[in-house]
This record gives structure tokens, C-alpha cells and sequence, in this order.
């Protein structure tokens, strides 16, 4: 399995042009955003135990809503990145 | 042949960022002026009562991150940041370019942060100290710990600029193409969602994030 996808890829790079380079480009770009899974477990477990925070302790909300759009917006910083690579390779 | 140039085309992003400048700088001094000449005796009325309000607001929630000398200090500039990204963020309402989309202004925001939190540990922490955080607290690791912190000196204020770059730029490319395959009909109807979610709710909450990590980082800055 492993070694036929090899050859296609080598059977591709020999017939190298503009096309393949853009289409290797695009799939590169949809393989960068996958980096969305963390970020998106990241941020799922911050908001999960930020509504048990606001359950165990109601009269905290505010500070506890605060804390947690600061820790999520930090969480997400890694997804942005792969964002960032994916519009770089599809202007390229 | 080299071609002297005095300004370049500036790019819509710029333009933008001059207006939302201009238009605070002017609603500032206004509201300064006033300020100065209000009758400590009678209670403030109208939009001055509310821009007292803010700035109440805003310097409580700061005293309860950064210590008193600081805060008084850096409560200025973490101000000017907050007003001006919320506006900057929420401009593309207007019909003009969301500033924070260039890289060019975003990373500006970065090089301010990183001089910002220079000046907070050179002023409030002293070179011995900072030099003494930068080896680390086991002195005969010094020498893996050193490169390690010094990246971590750049990548701070790096990854506040880029974040606020990519979010602003995420919103701007995924309205842009939903403008681009819809009717105009439908796009009125997107657009609805569309800007209440990646300008006013992503906006403000990177803006308010932004100012977040300013304040923290310069409370650490200035403890330690």
C-alpha cells in the first residue's frame, strides 16, 4: 500500500510542472488546517471546566468568563498558525 | 535609475488605520477639554458621564492585575491599546478594511508590545534581576537555558501581533469569499451573521484578549 503511493508520488515528481506544484500546494494547505483538532480539544476542555467552575461557584462568573476567553484565545494560537500556513500556501 | 518616492500607494488597510487615528485622536482631545473644565460640584451628564464610567471601569480592572506604581505607569498606554483595537476591529462595519488584516500594522502592534515590556523590566525589575531570570534558576544549566529564554523574550509579543493578524484576516477572507458566492440578495442576509460574529464577537474579544495579555505580561514583568 505504502510502496504504491511512493510511486505514484515519484511517477508525479518526474513529470514535475507548474500544475503539480500548485496542486501539492492546495493539498498541503488542506493537510495544515487539520492542526484545528487541538485547538478545537483545547478549547472544548477550557469551556467544560469553566461551566463547572460557574456551577460549583455562581457568584464568580465574571471573573471566571474573563479567565476563560483569555485562556481560550491563547489555546488557539497553534490552530491560527496553521491557518496562517494554509493561506500562505494557497496565495503561493 | 532609481526612483525617489516620497509615499508609496498606501494600502486600504492603512488608510483605514489613519482614519480610526484621526477620529480618536480628535474624540480624545474633545473629551479631554471638557474634562479639564468640569464643575467638581455638579454630576457629569451625557456622553461625558459615560466616558468617565469606562475609564472607571477600566482602571479598576487593571489595579486588580498590576501593582500600584506600574499601573500608574502603563495605565495610559493599555488604555489607548483597548479603545483603539475595539474601534480598529469593529471598523469594517463601516465598509473600510479591517486595519488588523495587514501584517504590517499587526506586527507593528508586536514591536510596541515587545519595547513595552522592555521598559517594564528595565524600569521596575533592574538588569541584575532580569539577567538572573534569564539564566534560570539552576545556574549550571545556564548555558541551555539562556537561548531558550532569550527566544522566549521575541515570541511573546511575536505571537500577540500574529494572532491578532490571522484572526482579523480569517474573518476578512471568509466573509470576502461568502460575499463573493452569493447573490447580492443573499449576501445582505449572510452579511448579518456574518459581521455580528467575525467583527463585533471576534473583534472585541481579540482586542479585550490583547489588552489581557498586555496587562498580565507586564504584572510579571514588573513582579518576579
Amino acid at each position: 500500500m505504502f510502496g504504491m503511493i511512493f510511486d505514484s508520488v515519484l511517477r508525479f515528481a518526474t513529470e514535475y510542472n507548474q500544475y503539480f506544484s500548485s496542486g501539492m500546494a492546495y493539498l498541503g494547505a488542506g493537510v495544515a488546517v487539520v492542526a484545528g483538532l487541538g485547538p478545537g480539544i483545547g478549547q472544548g476542555f477550557a469551556a467544560g471546566k469553566a461551566a463547572e467552575a460557574v456551577g460549583r461557584q455562581p457568584e464568580a462568573q465574571g471573573k471566571i468568563l474573563v479567565t476563560t476567553l483569555v485562556t481560550q484565545a491563547v489555546a488557539e494560537t497553534t490552530g491560527l498558525y496553521a491557518l496562517l500556513v494554509a493561506f500562505i500556501l494557497i496565495g503561493k | 535609475m532609481i526612483k525617489f518616492t516620497f509615499f508609496e500607494n498606501l494600502s486600504p488597510q492603512v488608510i483605514s488605520t489613519l482614519i480610526v487615528v484621526t477620529f480618536l485622536a480628535i474624540v480624545f482631545i474633545i473629551v479631554g477639554l471638557k474634562v479639564k473644565k468640569l464643575d467638581p460640584h455638579k454630576m457629569p451628564k451625557g456622553f461625558l458621564l459615560f466616558c468617565i464610567l469606562v475609564v472607571e471601569a477600566f482602571n479598576k480592572m487593571v489595579k486588580s492585575y498590576v501593582q500600584e506604581k506600574p499601573y500608574r505607569f502603563f495605565a495610559p498606554y493599555l488604555f489607548t491599546i483597548i479603545v483603539f483595537l475595539a474601534f480598529a476591529n469593529t471598523i469594517s462595519l463601516f465598509g473600510l478594511n479591517a486595519p488588523l488584516s495587514n501584517l504590517g500594522v499587526a506586527l507593528s502592534f508586536s514591536v510596541m508590545t515587545f519595547f513595552v515590556l522592555k521598559i517594564a523590566e528595565f524600569k521596575y525589575l533592574g538588569v541584575i534581576k532580569k539577567v538572573d531570570g534569564l539564566l534560570g534558576p539552576v545556574k549550571p544549566m545556564a548555558i541551555l537555558m539562556l537561548p531558550i529564554n532569550l527566544v522566549g523574550e521575541i515570541a511573546t509579543p511575536f505571537s500577540m501581533g500574529l494572532r491578532l493578524f490571522v484572526n482579523l484576516m480569517g474573518g476578512a477572507v471568509i466573509a470576502t469569499m461568502v460575499y463573493a458566492a452569493l447573490h447580492w440578495t443573499l449576501g445582505i442576509i449572510a452579511g448579518l451573521f456574518l459581521h455580528a460574529i467575525f467583527d463585533i464577537f471576534f473583534g472585541l474579544i481579540q482586542a479585550f484578549v490583547f489588552f489581557m495579555l498586555t496587562t498580565v505580561n507586564i504584572s510579571m514583568a514588573t513582579d518576579a
